[in-house]
């Protein structure tokens, strides 16, 4: 198995405005970590320094094993443009071009290769559909096909359910879940706290400064999901009101 | 018709004038594609002013030669695309004003240096082209940078349709993602100074722009798009030549970009991606019904 990331003592954030410091973890392979925090807590800003697109303010970021070269990677939506002429089958295809260079085609194994991820995130019988006339949910799925060929050993998700029903959310998990068999690292910002207990083996808490990391369940505690500031007092009394059996019944009942 | 015809290819001017012109679409007709897609038609056209005092200071130097007409056009052009990009990232100015700001102050500059030199020139063929002006260097400029922007094209096409259409993923794949928005405003500035013998510098941008919206209106790929684009470019040149040579006092830029505005009007009205499409979209309800998965329904 082995780690594949490991971060000692950083810090992130931006000029004059700090997230967190001091945060030691090592992502290893296999492992699904969930990233957790209220808006403005530096999730996106946690992916997009693995990614090396934002640098630490402090601490070292290191790849034992050497920097993957392909990492997974599914952005939030917001600069997405739904509008470009593209078909279903072509946006997915756009994560196994990197292994083609510029100018070579797909060849007829990379075609079928395609056409397996179509079918996996449930998207192939639209494949020839063009963009602008598909569904959140459907673009999503599209999109975890493009991640699915990317078949990178480090996987970023950064909101993955947030403009998905509950069916596509319970495909896509599935689809992560094989990965983890895998033994692919898979990162996760999300917000269900169900699906975290369900689906994620560690978690990293964003918030108020600090960045909490470590199983799931030693993370995810009433106290430090108050302290902060993921949820309020009296949400937290609601959810975990019956400590014996609590978390997991609670939460399956409602989300934050 | 068949006699305005072979009148017209009697004259050797206007057998270079579609000549320069078929080319030039070929290779304006991706770069337009772009401009549009990446939302950058206004840039093309801002930057079509700016780099209007290059060729006017090029040209009052060292007289119309197409040397100076292409160095002093990329110094301003290049100037103008990196003091935006600067002024972008290190003052509060967005891209859009700070590339308004320096548009303006080029243009006039150029208009003022072009009047102050008295040139010779007639601001008219400068400012809307001419097809009597294009002589062995300027076909020899059309087809260099025809080829420099094709070539190009077939590397930077992947790069550009990731960052088109998902930049954020884009940075995430490659090192330097600058290298292609800079490639391709380079790109963009060369097509304009190609053009601008024939169309002037204010209609140059007009052949980039209108075909290539036109064709957004037909495409669901990019390959169609791009070929689309490269099609109303080419019959815009076409037609708008003839125009101009039926019509003598017409300058050869206008007629050509209301050719393609004419395109684009009609492709707005009719195309499956314009009001047409709506059109015959709405009074069905039934028949969209059907079409549907039941995924597609739990979304409306």
């Amino acid at each position: 198995m082995g780690t594949v990331l490991q971060l000692r003592n950083v810090a992130l954030g931006f000029s004059g405005l700090s997230l967190f410091r001091q945060l030691s973890l090592d992502i290893d392979a296999g492992t699904t970590l969930a990233v957790l925090g209220a808006n403005g807590s530096g999730k996106s800003t946690f992916v997009k320094m693995m990614l090396g697109l934002q640098p630490l303010l402090a601490g070292r970021m290191t790849w034992p094993k050497g920097r993957p070269r392909e990492i997974g990677y599914l952005a939030q939506m917001t600069e997405f443009d739904r509008r470009f002429p593209i078909r279903v089958r072509d946006l997915a295809a756009m994560g196994a071009w990197r292994g083609l260079g510029l100018l070579r085609g797909l060849d007829r194994a990379g075609r079928l290769r395609v056409d397996a991820a179509l079918e996996e995130a449930g998207v192939l019988d639209i494949a020839d559909r063009p963009l602008h006339t598909l569904s959140g949910g459907q673009l999503q799925r599209t999109l975890f096909a493009r991640v699915i060929l990317q078949d990178a050993p480090l996987i970023l998700l950064d909101e993955p359910f947030a403009a998905v029903d509950q069916t596509t959310e319970a495909h896509l998990l599935g689809i992560i879940a094989r990965w983890r068999s895998e033994g692919r690292s898979v990162v996760l910002v999300i917000h269900d706290l169900s699906s975290v207990l369900d689906h994620c083996s560690h978690a990293l808490l964003l918030g108020n400064g600090v960045a909490a990391h470590g199983a799931v369940d030693e993370v995810l505690t009433p106290e430090r999901l108050v302290a902060q500031s993921y949820m309020s007092q009296s949400q937290a009394a609601w959810m975990f009101r019956r400590p014996e059996t609590a978390p997991t019944q609670a939460l399956e009942m409602g989300d934050v | 018709m068949f006699e305005l015809l072979s009148d017209m290819w009697g004259f050797a001017f206007m057998r270079r004038a579609f000549v320069v012109t078929s080319v030039l679409s070929a290779s304006v007709a991706p770069v337009g594609a772009f401009l549009v897609l990446r939302r950058l038609s206004l840039a093309g056209e801002a930057m079509a002013h700016a780099i209007t005092p290059g060729i006017v200071i090029g040209f009052v130097t060292a007289g119309l030669s197409v040397m100076s007409l292409l160095i002093g056009g990329l110094i301003a052009g290049v100037g103008v695309a990196a003091i935006t990009a600067l002024l972008a990232r290190r003052t509060i100015l967005r891209s859009d004003a700070s590339l308004a700001s320096l548009y303006l102050i080029a243009l006039a500059a150029g208009i003022f240096i072009l009047s102050a030199a008295g040139s010779a020139v007639p601001l008219k063929s400068f400012l809307f082209g001419s097809i009597l002006g294009i002589d062995d260097a300027s076909l020899l400029l059309v087809g260099g940078v025809a080829s420099v922007t094709l070539v190009a094209f077939a590397f930077l096409l992947r790069p550009l349709i990731v960052s088109t259409c998902d930049p954020v993923f884009f940075e995430s794949q490659v090192r330097r993602p600058w290298l292609v928005e800079q490639g391709f405003m380079l790109l963009l500035v060369l097509n304009l100074l190609a053009a601008f013998k024939t169309l002037g510098t204010l209609m140059a941008v007009g052949l980039m722009i209108l075909p290539a919206t036109a064709a957004r209106y037909w495409a669901n790929t990019i390959t169609m798009q791009l070929a689309l684009t490269f099609a109303f470019a080419l019959l815009s040149c076409w037609i708008g030549l003839t125009l101009s040579y039926v019509f003598p006092e017409t300058p050869s830029g206008p007629a050509i970009v209301l050719v393609a505005g004419g395109f684009f009007v009609v492709s707005a009205l009719i195309g499956p991606l314009g009001f047409g499409g709506r059109l015959r979209k709405s009074p069905k309800p039934e028949q969209k019904k059907t079409a549907q998965t039941p995924i597609e329904e739990s979304y409306q």
